[in-house]
């Protein structure tokens, strides 16, 4: 429920709340009080839950609505929810805790509102900015609930609204509808009770999955269905949720009930194991089994089928709120439950900034107490001779207590409240600098990049592996047929084309037979189905990308297969037209890697098989004498070119063998044990002696500069793995032709495989062996591994798997599922890694919501995998972009701002606890509450915004030295070394400041006020001057920002030095017309800045950082000139980067680290021996002692 | 990556064309792509010598004109507390100080070394003393000073705020241990004149001490803390309260006495009678008697010359190291 526009509507939100409310609890109200709604169900119904059929708006439904619901407030709880939320992290309970300690007017040393003041803004503005979101949510949720769909009612169809669909009901979809729940077929349009479901949304695949409805539902027939259309009656009872319900569902008068018994909810999208059972008098109420096929499910679309009807059997919507990721209401089903639960991402760079909170925090303490201690014994020894002071003699019990809280309160601002604010702005920033991207827009479809999480830019900069789909990602998932084979010829070596061969067309024309023959082959032996279209063209629906290339080869070829009625396949060859009588379908299956029909040709009643299939998987078969050698060569020149090829084969059957045959293999197919064997060996039988036509070569475009932004990505140290539900063959040629792999020699592939546990071990161990053996040869090693091994590996081998993932670079891992692409990533999460997923598909959304990171494609597979991501792209090359140049600098700028943040609150405290030891360690502050307040969240608050426009490198030369990246990867800007350098310096800043400011206004000069003011001058002309120094090109907005606010802090303590009622009242002008404060403030800024930049200076010349090389190559000598230098070495490293990889230590130390220093030697995780820091070597990651390590924290 | 950067040029070359007068537009356009025109400074070794150089040059004459002009100012320190104690009660400085039935005065007889310029100030300075403690700081009503007893809420005030009942003007522990030895000099026969006018910033008179606020009730209980205040004159005219008021950020201050407006010449001999009647002997302070000329820095204060010139030849010598760095090791 969400923040309501309008009364009215919230009127209507609560109304509804309600109604849910009574849904959901209504029928248990009985039972004992259960939270989760998941376990209530289980409750009641055990394991299986029953659905009646019926048509009423029970109310008392047992299941949840079909509503979603994302929001997480409504009106009345929106602000004490979004408090307790708010309050429940840790900073800002630190944060009240102080705020309400101020109040206390004994130990405050500063106005209350000086706290109260910025937390009041902070939490305004994060309150704000979730009641807007939540308000987003809210209208894309209505949207959805209110969406129209025609569900049978007391007997008529009506048109509700989808959110109020209630199990057991019966929905009727039309053509081209979405479906809103998960649904049990009872009738469809087609006689057969066939209907087509396109499920691109549930599993990625964009061909039309048939589904038919359950044999007992065949009974009802089509005028029966048409009746209910026309007119339903019913009438239930509901008893109570425990005992069987009845739900009568009348026919006329004739009664007509149902039930259907599923298992309670789970999120296996290709199982569905449930009975139905209708009541008499239907003639065949015997219970009938039904399964995934007899359903559609969640966001499918119905397609080529008028219309369909289903009862609903699982209801309610994916319900969790993109920000938080809480889930905690209704998701049953199955596309909901399959999605998994996106859990709220943390950066690394956020985790660490909580780290420093943390030690921050600590020291604070330290310093709280030893301040506590000094002051009480100095109060018990020197305090009370002060007969000026008055202390009593008997305190309050607190007494001891007084003096350390006013420290805590002093030192409070230790940990800037304003750095959550400032981070949360900056990154909102960086996710619109992507969103702004010019370069990132898509120009084919114009859709510009989008960051959904505007959280995890800095993530970007340092992702270490990125895990990447294949079709649709890294190809265009656009299957193109280029050349074959036919006969020992080869078509369209010269064209690139075999569609513009002019051979192959004269041959088409002059109807050679071998060549009419692979066009047959081609345009039928397949799953295709072809659908007219209103305009007359045939759009073909295919399973597979390849099938649909070759049939549209075929009609190109004029061989039009346009018609398929039941087992009637039509085709038009130069306008005669042919029909053959499909007899058997030979599957695919992996095994087999190759697929046959047995086709009948209504002409001559000639029996024949048609097969096609991988070479392997045919060139043994062919008939004895036949010559395979050209067609080996064939495939082995295709293959080099990187094209999918299939041999297509031909056998004429005898009628007796086929029908012999036939009985075998309708046995084999009834069998329950071992099926799938038993069919294989069956089709085994049959395929042989075949007759090779010829070899087709289809393409699967690469998306343009995928091979580039991979070599570019895997220079920058990114290791790539490759999860495609795609066989072995292809995905490897995909591999080989977008420099994943490096082909032979240099490139090596290791294959594990295996059907049995002990198979898999077997291979494992020698692919480990290999590959450590190998290390130190110069050579690409990857593995590759398919979902059969790789699930049978992660079972029983998963320490030893995780070995090989640490040991290897590339993987290629091919026909995994969804939940193994989210396993792999959870892998490497497990081991620390930075895991970056990419896909297009909603097989890649578990896994996209499980990586650090997930990209989604704005593909040709839908928005699925788009939606779910953290950030979306059009094309895979802008990958590139996004990590080498948005995760860059947004992670720069984030380690530079949220050091930076610590570093000026460190200053001010170090001053306060400085004075503290002048001031008899009674706790004064140095300052007024105006002024700590203002220098917060102004002064040194806004100039450190702008270096979100902050760009150490040109993205030219980032995206030329993708090696740089190292340095993001390894957290070199933000480590706990990098902030003791900030620590450091703000130690030396508080001393400087404060012992000058001490000094130059010392005896007569030494008001209170004016040396408060004093220092505070000397602090904000520091900061100006760290800015100055730190930020690494400057635009007109960071001038304007950083001199602005100088000016802008004057303007300011002149204000209030006019107003008589201020402490400050007419100090700032008797100050500015003081030469000895100005004298002072330039010589606390000389002598602040001399050593840093003398120290900064230094690094940058003769200890620089890659970093620092680049920055004096691009800015001194011009990229070509200068990049001479470094160039030859970066190449000739990175020819051995990746062999050197698995051979050099991870070799990210700590280095030692000077204070007062920004440089980034030094690492956020220490792995390995301290071998002193190499940029080119340091590339390499892999480590012996780093992957034990690993492996134990498995 | 090509395609890339072909397409953005022609969108970036088709935005300018479309808006061709439009600079804001572009600006814009600049900010979302990131590609504000910037500039990028380096630290090469030249800019970086140049600017120690720089700094050099201007710290150190800037550090001789500084210290000049504060070793230009003449002072003359005199301490007091103890010397001013009859010998009898050495042993017992409290008790003497405590014991109001003794006689408190003294005097002390100051040489002056060389010519001093009137106007010459005359200060007096505590050490050890923390009126920037805490307890101490926070014991006054500035509503108070302002208003008098129309403003009522002294709780601020603790532990002076009430006496016998009745509410004190001003209260608070700051007034309450105001500063009261007083001071006379005489040169030869005559007593130099001493303007105590003015001593206090003019905006606190006018703006932070009513000039209808009369002190009430003031050293009044049981434990007396420092000097009484005339009950007849507004507080806005009781300058060694306001100044007293102002509080010091150190443990060792000097306040404003007054002013001896004619010169001092050298070897001249001034008598000061005094008062010494605040006691620092409890707590270790001492009082000092200080006279000093006035330059346009203040007081005498070597610090900031002599950090000036420290800092200024830091400079110098760092560029010299880089000089020498980069010549042995050009980069």
């Amino acid at each position: 429920m969400a923040i309501s526009p309008n009364g009215e509507t919230s009127e209507r939100e609560r109304e509804r709340g309600e109604r849910r409310h009574r849904t959901e609890y209504g029928g248990r109200g009985r039972k004992k009080k259960m939270n989760n709604p998941v376990i209530k169900l289980c409750a009641c119904s055990t394991m299986k839950r029953y659905v009646y059929i019926k048509d009423d708006e029970s109310s008392h439904d047992l299941y949840c609505a079909n509503r979603i619901s994302n929001t997480k407030y409504n009106v009345l709880n929106f602000l004490p929810k979004n408090l307790w939320e708010q309050f429940s992290r840790f900073m800002n309970q630190y944060f009240l805790l102080i705020a309400c300690l101020q109040l206390w007017s004994l130990i405050t040393p500063v106005n209350p509102a000086s706290t109260w003041g910025p937390l009041i803004f902070i939490f305004a503005v994060s309150a704000t900015k979730e009641a807007w979101d939540d308000y987003h949510r809210y209208l894309s949720d209505r949207k959805a609930n209110e969406k129209e769909v025609w569900v049978v009612r007391q007997g008529i169809k009506t048109h509700i609204q989808a959110q109020d669909i209630r199990l057991g009901n019966i929905v009727w979809l039309r053509e081209n509808d979405e479906v809103p729940c998960d649904l049990v077929l009872i009738g469809t349009s087609d006689p057969q009770g066939v209907c087509y479901v396109e499920t691109a949304a549930l599993d990625g695949e964009t061909d039309l999955k048939t589904r038919v409805i359950p044999s007992a539902c065949m009974g009802i027939d089509l005028e029966l269905l048409h009746k209910i259309k026309a007119s339903f009656f019913a009438e239930s009872s509901v008893g109570s949720p425990s005992s069987i319900s009845v739900v009568v569902l009348f026919f006329f008068s004739t009664p007509m009930q149902g039930v259907i018994e599923c298992p309670v909810p789970d999120k296996d999208i290709r199982r569905f194991n449930a009975n139905l059972r209708l009541f008499p008098p239907f003639i065949d109420n015997d219970l009938c089994p039904l399964t995934i096929k007899n359903t559609i499910l969640q966001s499918c679309y119905l397609r080529n089928t008028e219309w369909a009807c289903g009862v609903a059997v699982y209801t309610g919507k994916f319900l969790y709120s993109c920000c938080q990721g809480h889930i905690a209401k209704w998701n049953e089903t199955k596309l909901g439950m399959s999605r998994g639960i996106p859990e709220p991402k943390l950066t690394a760079v956020d985790a660490m900034i909580d780290k420093l909170t943390g030690a921050i925090f600590v020291f604070q303490i330290v310093v709280v107490m030893v301040l506590g201690v000094a002051g009480n014994v100095w109060k018990d020894t020197e305090a009370r001779k002060q007969w000026y002071v008055q202390y009593p003699e008997d305190g309050p019990w607190y007494e001891l207590l007084v003096i350390p809280l006013r420290f805590e309160l002093l030192c409070s601002i230790m940990i800037p409240i304003s750095i959550k604010v400032s981070l949360d702005l900056v990154k909102g920033l960086y996710a619109k600098f992507i969103e702004w991207d010019n370069k990132m827009i898509d120009h084919e479809t114009s859709t510009p990049a989008h960051a959904t999480n505007t959280a995890i830019s800095e993530d970007l900069g340092q992702v270490e592996y990125i895990l990447t789909d294949k079709t649709g990602t890294l190809t265009e998932n656009r299957m193109i047929f280029r050349r074959c084979c036919i006969n020992g010829i080869f078509y369209g070596n010269e064209t690139g084309d075999a569609l513009k061969d002019a051979r192959l067309l004269n041959a088409v024309a002059s109807g050679s037979p071998n060549v009419i023959r692979f066009l047959t082959v081609m345009a039928i032996c397949n799953t295709v189905i072809p659908v007219q279209s209103k305009s007359g063209n045939i759009v073909y629906k295919a399973q597979s990308q390849d099938e649909d290339a070759l049939v549209h080869a075929a009609a190109q070829l004029h061989m039009v297969f346009f018609n398929k009625s039941g087992n009637i396949l039509e085709i038009k060859f130069n306008a005669s037209i042919i029909r053959y009588e499909v007899l058997e379908i030979l599957e695919f299956t992996s095994d087999r890697k190759r697929m046959s029909v047995v086709v009948k040709d209504c002409q001559n009643g000639k029996i024949i098989l048609l097969s096609k299939g991988a070479d392997e998987a045919i060139l043994p078969y062919a008939a004895a004498g036949q010559q395979t050698r050209t067609f080996i060569e064939a495939v082995e020149q295709y293959a080099q070119l990187g094209l999918r090829t299939l041999c297509l084969a031909w056998c004429e059957l005898e009628e007796d063998e086929y029908q012999e045959w036939s009985l075998m293999f309708k046995e084999a197919s009834s069998t329950l044990v071992d099926r799938e064997w038993r069919l294989a060996e069956v089709c085994q039988r049959l395929e042989h002696d075949l007759e090779i036509l010829g070899v087709t070569a289809i393409e699967d475009r690469l998306q343009d500069g995928v091979p580039e932004t991979i070599e570019t990505l895997r220079k920058a140290g990114i290791n790539f793995w490759m999860l495609t539900g795609d066989k072995q063959n292809t995905a490897i040629q995909i591999a080989l032709s977008c420099n994943f792999v490096s082909p032979e020699p240099k490139g090596q592939l290791l294959l594990i495989d295996g059907k049995t546990e002990d198979e898999v071990r077997r291979s494992l161990e020698r692919v480990l062996l290999t590959m450590k053996t190998t290390t130190s040869e110069p050579k690409d090693v990857a593995f590759v591994v398919d979902g059969w091994a790789l699930e049978i590996a992660l079972k029983h081998y998963r320490i030893t798997f995780i070995e090989l993932a640490i040991l290897s670079r590339t993987a290629i891992c091919c026909r995994v599922t969804p939940s193994q692409k989210a396993q792999l990533v959870e892998i490497l999460k497990s081991c620390d890694y930075r895991t970056l997923a990419i896909g297009d598909g909603g097989n890649d959304v578990r896994m996209i919501q499980q990586a650090d990171i997930g990209v989604g494609i704005s593909g040709r597979e839908g928005l699925q995998a788009a939606r779910a991501a953290d950030y979306s792209i059009g094309k895979f090359r802008f990958l590139k972009r996004l990590i080498l140049v948005h995760g860059r600098y947004s992670y720069n700028r984030t380690a530079f701002l949220s050091q930076y943040s610590f570093y000026k609150s460190l200053v001010i405290c170090f001053i306060q606890i400085f004075f503290s030891f002048i001031s008899g360690v009674s706790g004064t502050s140095l300052f007024n509450s105006v002024s700590l307040m203002a220098y917060n969240v102004f002064y040194t608050s806004v100039p450190v915004l702008v270096s979100v426009l902050d760009k150490d490198l040109s993205e030219e030369t980032v995206m030329q030295h993708p090696q740089i990246l190292f340095y993001c990867q390894a957290g070199r800007l933000l480590n706990p070394s990098t902030f003791a350098g900030w620590f450091g310096r703000s130690l030396f800043h508080a001393i400087v400041v404060f012992v000058i400011s001490i000094h130059a206004y010392a005896y007569e000069k030494s008001e209170m006020e004016e040396v408060s003011l004093v220092a505070l001058s000397g602090c904000i002309w520091l900061q100006a001057f760290v800015m100055t120094l730190e930020t690494n090109s400057f635009t007109i907005l960071q001038h304007l920002a950083i001199w602005g606010n100088l000016i802008a802090f004057y303007i300011i303590n002149w204000i209030f030095s006019a107003i008589p009622a201020s402490g400050m009242y007419t100090i700032m002008f008797r100050l500015c017309r003081q030469p000895s404060y100005w004298i002072t403030v330039f010589l606390i800024v000389a002598a602040g800045m001399g050593p840093i930049l003398s120290l900064k200076f230094f690094r940058y010349t003769y200890r620089p950082s890659k970093i620092n090389i680049l920055q004096q190559a691009e800015r001194l000598g011009g990229p070509i000139l200068s990049l001479g230098n470094i160039e030859p070495q970066a190449r000739s490293v990175e020819k051995e980067v990746s062999p050197m990889s698995i051979t050099q230590p991870k070799n990210r130390n700590p280095v030692f680290e000077p204070l007062l220093s920004d440089s980034p030697n030094a690492t956020r995780r220490s792995f390995g021996a301290g071998t002193p820091f190499d940029f080119f070597q340091s590339q390499s990651r892999l480590s012996s002692s780093s992957y034990s390590r690993n492996c134990k924290d498995n | 990556m090509d395609v890339d950067e072909a397409s953005t040029s022609n969108n970036s070359i088709a935005i300018e064309s479309t808006q061709p007068n439009s600079r804001r537009h572009k600006a814009i356009h600049q900010f979302t792509q990131q590609s504000l025109p910037a500039c990028k400074p380096v630290l090469s070794p030249g800019w970086v010598i140049g600017i120690f150089l720089l700094m050099g040059t201007v710290f150190i004459p800037t550090g001789f004109i500084t210290l000049r002009t504060s070793r230009n100012v003449v002072e003359i320190v005199d301490r007091y507390d103890t010397d001013c104690i009859p010998e009898s009660f050495r042993s017992n400085k409290v008790a003497y100080m405590k014991d109001s039935s003794l006689p408190k005065n003294c005097s002390r007889f100051l040489k002056i070394e060389k010519h001093m310029k009137a106007p010459i100030y005359i200060y007096y300075q505590l050490d050890n003393f923390y009126q920037n403690h805490r307890r101490y700081v926070k014991s006054r009503s500035d509503q108070q000073l302002l208003h008098g007893l129309k403003y009522n809420d002294t709780s601020s005030c603790q532990p002076e705020e009430f006496s016998n009942g009745h509410p004190i003007v001003p209260c608070g522990l700051i007034a309450w241990s105001l500063f009261n030895d007083t001071y006379k000099f005489i040169r030869g026969r005559s007593e130099l004149r001493i303007n105590r006018k003015n001593i206090a910033w003019k905006s606190d008179r006018d703006h932070k001490f009513g000039k209808h606020v009369y002190a009430l009730n003031f050293q009044n209980g049981t434990l007396i803390g420092g000097g009484s205040l005339d009950p007849s004159i507004p507080l806005s005219d009781q300058e060694d309260l306001i100044v007293w008021m102002r509080t010091a950020a150190l443990p060792s201050f000097r306040k404003l006495y007054g002013r001896i407006e004619e010169d001092l010449e050298a070897d001249d001999v001034v008598v000061v009678k005094l008062m010494n009647n605040y006691n620092t002997h409890s707590f270790g302070g001492k009082k000092k008697l200080i006279l000093s000329t006035s330059s346009w820095l203040g007081g005498k204060n070597d610090f900031l010359g002599a950090s000036y010139i420290f800092v200024g030849s830091s400079c110098i010598f760092i560029s010299l190291v880089f000089l020498l760095l980069h010549m042995k090791n050009p980069r």
